[in-house]
């Protein structure tokens, strides 16, 4: 009767209602551990990994939302600027590479935490938090180019909706930035603690994902706006 | 003080084939093969940005069939850093972390498809007030 | 200095939500006096307030969903009262307040009744029946519970300071938007949603990585409880549907606040566009409330019909159905919008589609109850209520998935009855089953079993009274959220309502006269065994109420059904198991971290509402702060020594013993 058991197996239940239930021989499977959480709950790398993963999907949805009303809305520019008046190819591939690079430092900063190396890990994360800043920077300038022309997000459903995206994408990386120089100051501060270990991974993940999103923005709303 | 949360866990070792998200034993303890892990994921990126770029300035690509190129690329891109800079695989023990995805992807289809589709075909069928005001003018 | 905030923002000359507002205050500060003279208030600091223990968070959920639901009721008294007496007159409540009497009733029976009273469950049980010691992220959770109480919080400030939203619970826009909505109610709506939507999102995380990544040993996917099941089809739900819902507010927001054009008439706004969105949210929503409500069933049909649940696999697999499926059903939410008829027929069919994976359900809970030896306790009282009168819900609710059926009764009182049929029934019957069934495990006795069947029947007969004329108001034609109506024909459904409501007034006081009783009578309705119903599941294994650990030993499972087979056996071998080798157990360590937050959220929040901008920078940087703070800490957990947790297990084991020899071959309850 208590939590701990170990009993043989009890004969195969006879209950001629019980369908629908598997018929596997109790016991037998007990310890397999499959990936699957069967052999106890996970280690705590694992368990924050995961939640974080689950966190950045619902992010992910977060900007489908924000990509939806934008797909419905880009036309609707009610007389003013489109998408081919405003948007400069070149500042986009700027912001594409600064971005595109400082993923790329991301990962090697994550090498370098792998490697246990306090130095290279601080150079990685610093390259990637300057490459973040020069990418929010550019895109600043973008953005006040656009108000100076008149075309600020009031001007039309349009300009709304390309602002929220692309400013909703903005925003998560500034908070990238804050939660980076803490990053930093942990790491300098208390070493390669499991748990910095986590955070690590953690923010690693959320840099990699914004990255993603951006390919969704460059191409759906610059891109294909540009055509237009 | 130490963080007593890891090495005293009654049941780590149990989950050996379970694995957190972007994280692969190659970037974690082999720095060669972490970095070049990185770097095929970079030059591909690179390659299929350029592509996607190239795709808009070219006057050789058919114009209306520009956009569908360009969401290909993007798909292909973002597979590329899946596999390469977040780490996940179709191994087994990847099966949680690709599911969650592959759960978040299908809402977000979902959701975009089932939008452009409700909202498209009401603005075949309606007009915005704005619209029909613009027309009486 | 205080942005929008003046005095005027009192109702002064308004009597009704003044003196609610000044009574709610007084008892407020009544409670708080009490607690800080009794000498309560360390212990309420460090037990509860701080408190990163599934369970106790579990408490304070259910708590504030009560409370709440008390306060929506209240509403919905106001509401039948006015239609009772505004037949050709003005009734007593003016428009422009009973549009925010309708609004907030909404808003907080959805989002602050049944969402907290479901996410309580959920936290108390969850881990109990997965046999492990907390959730993922203990002080996350503890966040979600203060980010949720903030949300109510600000709802309910605004009774007094300023107004609630006269929009309806969802808000349309272009009512909404700031051009016919000047006033600060739909921003109250706005952030209380969005700060309470944030913890929920951060719940749904939350769970999904528990249930996924933290169970016993041996407990496979397919030995989980059918709770935990539906609680992370629940849980998914919540992460794949309130970031649209956030989206979704933060675009009205930058309508209203920055001059946004998203839902506006003009500059080429789309207001149907926010129906679609809010909707591709609302829609999940319902299942994210009722779906753990089918898992509370199955676990009361299954403990009471003392059987095995039937088709458990077919349950797991129809509630996963629904799961998907709920994300393309939404449009039947706005069928007369406009869409062309293969837009309308698609979602109709799939709004038929989805009902097959409840019916489905409805038929295991029944094939569970026969050849049982089924037992009519209270919770199982409101199990039987339940299927009953979800079955008319969901007929009803077909109906209205048939788009020519929806254009006739779409917006009509016959709506109004349909999703208050499914709502009570499916979750406010089940949480009170839950709540009854629950009870003894949090708190160590059981509730008193007459006054639970009165409220039982007199909330049966009072909801069918309350609604059965609704829909019938609803057939001729009355439409909703009417102040006032000229229509005889009407007046009798009216008026039957309106007498039927006293049922579930009866139905209230009866809840609370039970809980008083059950408190005076604890001791002898103290649960000693912890296994008060003859239960199937692993909470009944530890003990009523069960230690901070939960269980000294993860518990092996080897079955579906874990604790029964525990108990079989030991009943079978007339003993119990081997003592094990007790260990140390870590714990997180309690934490303010979520109270602290939600008190800079309420802050900013409020700032929001009352365009107090430097408030708000002081609120943005403090939250940085906190994080900061948090994330600086050292010691994140505590140990509890092996002897401790070998004299709370003898403790638990010595009743179980006694009871084994003194009942030879019996099971218990």
């Amino acid at each position: 009767m208590t939590a701990v058991d170990a009993f043989t197996p009890l004969r195969p239940d006879t209950d001629p209602y019980r369908l629908g239930h598997g018929h596997e021989a109790a016991g037998l499977h007990a310890h397999d551990a499959s990936g699957h959480g069967e052999g106890g709950p996970a280690s705590k790398r694992v368990i924050v990994g995961y939640g974080f993963w689950i966190f950045l999907l619902s992010d992910i949805i977060l900007f489908s939302a924000f990509f939806a009303a934008y797909a419905v809305l880009w036309t609707a520019t009610d007389g003013g600027p489109t998408g081919r008046d405003l948007f400069d190819p070149t500042s986009v591939a700027v912001e594409t590479a600064c971005l595109l690079l400082s993923s790329f430092t991301c990962g090697m900063s994550a090498v370098a935490t792998g490697a246990r190396s306090q130095l290279w890990t601080q150079v990685f994360l610093v390259a990637t938090g300057l490459l973040g800043a020069a990418f929010l920077a550019f895109e600043a300038k973008d953005f006040a180019g656009m108000v100076a022309q008149g075309a600020a997000p009031q001007r039309s459903a349009f300009l709304s909706s390309f602002f929220a995206v692309v400013g909703c994408h903005g925003i998560h990386v500034t908070t990238g930035l804050l939660w980076l120089g803490t990053m930093m100051a942990q790491v300098w501060v208390k070493g390669f603690r499991p748990n910095i270990l986590r955070r690590l991974l953690c923010f690693n993940l959320f840099w990699h994902v914004l990255d993603i999103i951006w390919i969704a923005l460059f191409t759906i709303v610059y891109l294909i706006g540009m055509g237009r | 003080m130490t963080d007593l949360s890891e090495g005293r866990d009654e049941y780590e070792g149990r989950d050996e084939h379970d694995i957190a998200p972007g994280v692969t034993q190659a970037a974690e303890y082999n720095i060669r093969e972490g970095i070049q892990t990185y770097a095929i994921g970079l030059v591909l990126a690179v390659i299929l940005t350029g592509a996607s770029f190239y795709v808009v300035s070219t006057p050789l690509i058919w114009g209306p069939a520009i956009p569908t190129a360009l969401i290909v690329l993007a798909i292909a891109q973002m597979g590329v850093h899946l596999v390469f800079f977040l780490h996940i695989t179709t191994d087994p023990d990847n099966t949680n972390n690709t599911l969650a995805l592959a759960f978040g992807v299908l809402i977000v289809v979902l959701i975009l498809g089932g939008t452009l589709w409700i909202m498209g075909n009401l603005n075949d069928r309606t007009m915005l007030p704005g619209e029909m005001m613009q027309m009486q003018r | 200095m205080l942005g929008k905030l003046t005095w005027d923002a009192i109702p002064w000359d308004q009597p009704i939500p003044l003196g609610a507002g000044a009574g709610v205050i007084i008892l407020f500060l009544a409670i708080i006096a009490w607690v800080v003279l009794s000498g309560n208030l360390p212990y309420l600091w460090r037990e509860w307030i701080t408190s990163v223990d599934h369970k106790r968070i579990g408490v304070m959920y259910t708590l504030l969903g009560l409370v709440m639901l008390f306060r929506g009721f209240i509403d919905a008294l106001m509401m039948r009262s006015q239609q009772a007496l505004a037949f050709q007159g003005a009734g007593y409540l003016p428009p422009e307040h009973y549009n925010q009497v309708f609004s907030a009733h909404g808003t907080i029976m959805i989002f602050f009744a049944a969402m907290p009273l479901i996410i309580g469950l959920m936290n108390f049980v969850v881990p109990l029946q997965l046999g492990v010691r907390d959730v993922a992220f203990p002080t996350l959770n503890s966040t979600s519970f203060w980010l949720t109480a903030t949300g109510a919080l600000l709802v309910n400030i605004s009774l007094v300071v300023g107004e609630f939203a006269r929009t309806g619970w969802l808000a349309y826009p272009p009512l909404s938007e700031l051009q016919y909505s000047p006033g600060v109610g739909v921003d109250y709506w706005l952030w209380s949603l969005q700060i309470s939507g944030v913890g929920t999102l951060l719940t749904g995380v939350n769970f999904v990585t528990t249930i996924l990544k933290m169970r016993a040993p041996g407990m496979s996917y397919l030995r989980m409880s059918m709770f935990c099941w539906t609680a992370l089809a629940t849980s998914l739900l919540i992460v794949a549907a309130f970031p649209i819902l956030t989206a979704t507010l933060a675009m009205l927001t930058l309508d209203r606040y920055l001059g946004f054009h998203f839902f506006t008439n003009e500059a080429g706004g789309n207001m149907m566009m926010f129906v679609n969105l809010i909707w591709a949210w609302g829609h999940p929503e319902v299942y994210i409330l009722v779906l753990p409500c089918f898992g509370i069933y199955s676990e009361v049909i299954s403990t009471f019909s003392g059987k095995p649940l039937f088709g458990y696999r077919s349950m797991v697999l129809a509630t996963m159905f629904i799961c998907i499926v709920s994300f393309m059903t939404w449009l039947h939410h706005f069928f007369t919008m406009g869409a062309g008829p293969n837009v309308n027929a698609v979602f109709g069919i799939t709004t038929s589609i989805i009902a097959v994976g409840t019916g489905v359900k409805i038929y295991n809970w029944l094939f569970t109850m026969y050849g049982g030896r089924v037992r009519y306790d209270t919770p199982m009282l409101w199990s039987v209520g339940f299927l009953f009168t979800f079955v008319i819900g969901g007929m009803t609710g077909v109906l209205l998935g048939v788009p020519p059926a929806d254009f006739q009764l779409h917006n009509s009182l016959f709506l109004v009855a349909h999703f208050h049929n499914v709502i009570i029934a499916g979750v406010v019957f089940a949480v009170m089953a839950g709540i009854e069934y629950w009870f003894p495990k949090a708190f160590g006795f059981r509730l008193h079993e007459g006054w639970g069947k009165a409220v039982f029947w007199l909330s049966l007969l009072g909801f069918y009274a309350v609604f059965i004329p609704l829909y019938g108001a609803g057939l001729l034609g009355m439409t909703r959220r009417l102040q006032h109506y000229d229509l005889a024909l009407w007046r009798p459904w009216v008026l039957a309502a309106s007498i039927g409501i006293v049922f579930l007034v009866a139905a209230a006081i009866a809840q609370v006269i039970q809980l008083y009783v059950s408190f005076r009578r604890r001791e002898e309705l103290r649960d000693v065994l912890g296994d008060p119903w003859n239960g199937r599941s692993l909470e009944w294994a530890t003990t009523s109420p069960p230690p901070v650990f939960n269980f000294a030993v993860l518990p092996d499972v080897h079955g579906e059904e874990p604790y029964w087979e525990m108990k079989r056996h030991a009943i079978e071998r007339q003993e119990m198991a081997a003592e094990p080798q007790y260990r140390p157990i870590e714990m997180p360590r309690n934490s303010p971290t979520g109270f602290i937050t939600a008190f800079f959220s309420t802050i900013t929040g409020f700032a929001l509402i009352w365009h107090i901008w430097w408030l708000v920078g002081v609120g943005l940087v403090a939250a940085y702060a906190v994080f900061v703070w948090f994330a600086w800490r050292d010691i994140e957990e505590y140990v509890i020594p092996a002897e401790e947790v070998a004299r709370l297990e003898r403790e638990r084991r010595r009743p179980r013993a006694e009871w084994l020899a003194q009942h030879p071959g019996e099971y218990p309850a």
